[in-house]
């Protein structure tokens, strides 16, 4: 062999050698992967049940924070934010389903679908935010009432299905809870009045008068004030139509 | 052995263990407090949920990392020799230091318990038995990484025997949920690997019904829980003390 040639293949300057030439196709390689980014979704598939108990290793509590965290903050990236008619809302309540299996006690679940991903710009998405709010608070109407007053509030204001929210409106007006105020049983007359069905909206109030009058309710008095305002206006009202409110 | 105890406890200083779980535990505070800020509501509960969380997982690995360094070092500069040649049962050599670790493991954790008791929200009741039951899960893990160390002669191995012992045992309700016992030798063979399974979470402790932040947000919700947690410790800890007691007698230095 060529005694130069030994004398390099033998330095310590081969090894400087043969890291540039791997640096080199270090830098082959990564103007090759570029472009292959990880794959990001905003709302991934929920995981199954068996999977999340695996997860929390024991501490349901822990795990249901960080995972609220983690909903609430979706949508969060690089300096940007996404829209939510871009979120799949199907996807997203599987993961509201999840959670409540982890912790049902806590509010944070039903004010984020109530306060936050009920404001979508794709409407129809919130039939799904209804379907969570009437599943969580059906568990215990008496305690849950005002996530069930929310689903019925969505209905009507942001879905427009009067129809919807008339029956969310007449789940609630059954509930017993003592912290209730009296409109959670007045709510379907209101909507009554909104679908044309004036008569009915009369006759629920005038029940609800009648109850409070023979003693089995308590109300303040504005608020009787009010229901006799209301019935006084629609009696007027119906008169004038030349119906009879006793046919109600 | 009231000279193994002080020496244990001179070591964690020199080795800083104390001053480096405390940054661990500065640091998970200014980020639980972070975190909990940032949620929607029950910002203060988020707050002690994270601290709760992240407390238990911070001492848990600070003392396998302790209990398995320790022991290897003595291992390796002969102190266990020097010790056995002084009027010291072997008992009492295993013992001592459990018991130093054990106070090692005080020292830490009762700083963390009036964090979480100054800054968050909680019900007392409920923070107590959580505190409790911390105590008894380290005190097991502590016994069990004094196990591993002496009977596996790599820290290393020791330390990673530590983790898998403590994530299997935090499993271990997903295990006996998902797996159901065969009903006959067919059954049996048919799934061979989740009836071993089953009949391998015989040898773990229920650490996953241990140290609920439940208990602190909401207090106690399942009385059955804590009697459990009570008769496992009463089982465990001896039973890993015995087997301690066991390897080190028939120790040939």
């Amino acid at each position: 062999m060529n005694p130069k040639i030994f004398y390099y293949l033998n330095s310590h300057r081969i090894y400087f050698w043969l890291f540039l030439s791997f640096f080199l196709m270090q830098i082959f390689l990564w103007k090759i992967t570029e472009n292959i980014h990880p794959k990001f979704d905003l709302i991934p598939p929920a995981p199954n049940k068996y999977m999340v108990s695996a997860l929390s290793f024991g501490d349901n509590e822990f795990l249901f924070r960080i995972l609220s965290a983690r909903l609430q903050n979706s949508g969060d990236v690089f300096a940007g934010f996404v829209a939510l008619k871009n979120y799949n809302y199907s996807y997203l309540y599987d993961w509201m389903k999840i959670l409540d299996n982890l912790n049902s006690q806590s509010r944070l679940i039903p004010s984020l679908a109530s306060y936050y991903y009920s404001q979508t710009q794709n409407i129809s998405d919130n039939k799904y935010i209804i379907k969570y709010l009437d599943e969580y608070a059906s568990k215990d109407i008496d305690k849950h009432w005002w996530w069930l007053f929310q689903a019925t509030y969505i209905a009507k204001i942001n879905l427009k299905d009067l129809k919807l929210a008339l029956q969310l409106a007449e789940k609630l007006a059954i509930n017993e809870a003592k912290d209730a105020p009296l409109w959670t049983k007045q709510l379907p007359a209101f909507i009554r009045e909104d679908m044309g069905e004036g008569c009915v909206a009369f006759k629920i109030i005038k029940n609800l008068i009648d109850e409070i009058e023979s003693g089995k309710r308590i109300a303040k008095p504005e608020e009787m004030n009010f229901m006799r305002y209301f019935i006084n206006s629609r009696l007027t009202n119906l008169k004038n139509q030349k119906f009879n409110p006793k046919e109600c | 052995m009231n000279s193994i105890v002080k020496y244990i406890l001179k070591n964690a200083l020199r080795d800083k263990i104390y001053l480096g779980i405390f940054l661990a535990l500065i640091v998970s505070l200014g980020l639980s407090v972070f975190l909990g800020s940032a949620s929607l509501i029950e910002e203060q509960i988020t707050t002690s949920v994270y601290l709760a969380g992240s407390y238990r997982i911070i001492i848990a690995i600070g003392m396998i990392l302790f209990v398995c360094l320790s022991i290897g070092k003595a291992f390796e500069n002969k102190e266990i020799e020097f010790i056995l040649s002084k009027s010291i049962s072997r008992e009492g050599v295993v013992f001592s230091y459990l018991i130093g670790f054990f106070i090692v493991s005080l020292l830490i954790s009762i700083p963390s318990f009036l964090i979480i008791a100054i800054i968050g929200k909680i019900k007392y009741s409920g923070f107590f038995l959580w505190a409790i039951s911390i105590i008894l899960e380290n005190l097991i893990l502590i016994s069990f990484t004094l196990l591993a160390s002496l009977i596996l002669k790599n820290s290393f191995s020791a330390i990673f025997a530590s983790f898998a012992f403590y994530l299997i045992s935090r499993l271990m309700g997903i295990f006996v949920l998902a797996i159901d016992i065969p009903k006959n030798f067919i059954d049996a063979k048919n799934n061979i690997l989740a009836t071993l399974l089953k009949f391998l979470s015989v040898a773990f402790p229920r650490l996953d019904l241990y140290a609920q932040t439940s208990w602190i947000v909401y207090g106690i919700e399942k009385i059955n829980n804590i009697e459990i947690i009570f008769w496992q410790f009463v089982i465990y800890l001896p039973l890993l003390i015995f087997m301690s007691f066991h390897d080190f007698k028939k120790k040939q230095f």
